[in-house]
């Protein structure tokens, strides 16, 4: 028994054209039993970004109030949004304070900089960052969804293209790991504004 | 001071006890094999990288068999103990032949390769099998089986070292689960593009998986193989 499968949980976030996604599933779970299903693990970190913590649920919940935290104070002191290429930093760092006992999460960032470029990136749990032009995913379903991204994802989306693209890979991804899934929600973020779909699938 | 348990004897001396040497008889030579059932052919695909480690042993050793006109078997985990359970079956079809005059029907072997495995239960072949092939009415059927021999007719199956990878793609593309539309039968072209793209997505995430890829498309009239590269790295 790994310890960041204890509760489930998975996350995935893609880049389109001038827009990202981000995906995650709604199940909590105590090894085999479901307690449940409404546990997102994605949290608006800015009005541009989003952060997705799959992984142990208490330190998803501690993590999101860490962050929301941050970025407030960063807010306050530099009286401006924090880039998402910042707050990629700026988590790893916070991750990497705990190298020798680790919060046992895997974020996942996904978000819009202040030119509107895209950008995304995930971490391991000490905070190491994978900067990715195509897609990032993370929690126990990372395998799945490695090869649902890999086949279905191509270069320059449009935003419903690539609601289209998340969806399908996050849900078939889910569908074959029987600690995630119970429903998902998707969060597609372009310059105009911010949508947030949530999906019904199987429930199981 | 530490607790100690009932029977438990602490000294604070050096002790001479025996150590067991063991030999692990199992090695994982990785590698990713699918198939899939059409309506009137089966496709059975294999990489053919033969690893240990982080090393490759070869870059070309086929994981896929034709055993007669309208069954392939393809085999993938310890290649020694694949290797023995393919010619164990090509053996037992020959003697079959001979004693009835006829070449065995894919479930008669997909039953037989069954017992085999069961036979060897407290010593297993390491050996993840998909048999491929056409059913007495010409429809395609994909066996897969466990190490011990449980065994399930299915429409489609990949296993092996990417197997989680590319599983769930097949779900959608060829089972077209969490899509509304359910669109007709697939054809033959069709479903050699879905196992192609596959293998070239699972070559991209999976270190054990590339060199070349050998798709076998058996149909009424024979089976035919196709090579085509990977990613080498």
């Amino acid at each position: 028994m790994s310890i960041m499968e204890y509760n489930g949980g998975a996350v995935v976030a893609m880049v389109g054209k001038n827009c990202v996604a981000i995906a995650c599933d709604k199940r909590l779970g105590v090894q085999a039993m479901t307690i449940s299903t409404e546990f997102k693990k994605t949290f608006q970190a800015t009005p541009k970004t989003y952060i997705g913590l799959p992984g142990l649920a208490t330190d998803v919940q501690t993590l999101a109030e860490k962050f929301r935290f941050k970025v407030n104070m960063y807010r306050l002191k530099e009286e401006r949004e924090i880039e998402p290429r910042t707050l990629a930093h700026l988590v790893s760092s916070t991750l990497y304070e705990r190298r020798f006992g680790p919060w046992f999460v895997e974020p996942v960032i996904a978000g819009l900089d202040k030119e509107n470029r895209p950008f995304i990136c995930s971490t391991d749990l000490i905070g190491c960052i994978n900067f990715a032009k195509d897609f990032v995913v993370s929690g126990t379903t990372s395998n799945q969804l490695y090869g649902m991204c890999e086949s279905l994802w191509e270069p320059d989306l449009e935003p419903e293209e690539l609601f289209e693209t998340i969806s399908q890979s996050l849900m078939n991804a889910v569908d074959r790991d029987c600690l995630s899934g119970w429903g998902a929600e998707v969060t597609i973020i372009t310059p105009e504004k911010i949508i947030t779909r949530t999906l019904r699938s199987r429930q199981d | 001071m530490f607790s100690t348990y009932p029977g438990q004897v602490v000294v604070d001396h050096p002790v001479s006890v025996p150590i067991e040497h063991r030999f692990d008889p199992y090695v994982d030579n990785g590698g990713t094999l699918l198939s899939i059932a059409g309506e009137d052919f089966c496709i059975v695909a294999a990489d053919t990288r033969q690893s240990e480690g982080y090393s490759i042993n070869s870059r070309y050793v086929p994981k896929s068999v034709k055993l007669s006109d309208k069954t392939v078997i393809s085999m993938g985990g310890c290649y020694a103990d694949c290797l023995t359970l393919t010619k164990k079956i090509q053996q037992s079809m020959e003697w079959y032949h001979h004693a009835h005059g006829k070449t065995m029907s894919t479930a008669a072997v997909a039953q037989m390769l069954s017992i085999m495995l069961y036979q060897k239960r407290f010593f297993p072949f390491y050996s993840w099998c998909i048999l491929g092939g056409l059913d007495e009415e010409g429809k395609g059927a994909v066996y897969t089986y466990d190490p011990v021999g449980s065994y399930e007719r299915e429409s489609c199956r990949c296993a092996g070292s990417a197997s989680s990878l590319i599983q769930p793609f097949l779900d959608n593309q060829i089972n077209f689960k969490n899509q509304e539309s359910q669109r007709k039968q697939l054809t033959k072209d069709q479903v050699i593009r879905i196992t192609k793209d596959s293998f070239t997505s699972a070559t991209e995430r999976d270190i054990y998986t590339g060199d070349y890829l050998e798709i076998f498309v058996i149909t009424s009239k024979g089976v035919e193989v196709q090579k085509m590269d990977l990613k080498k790295d």
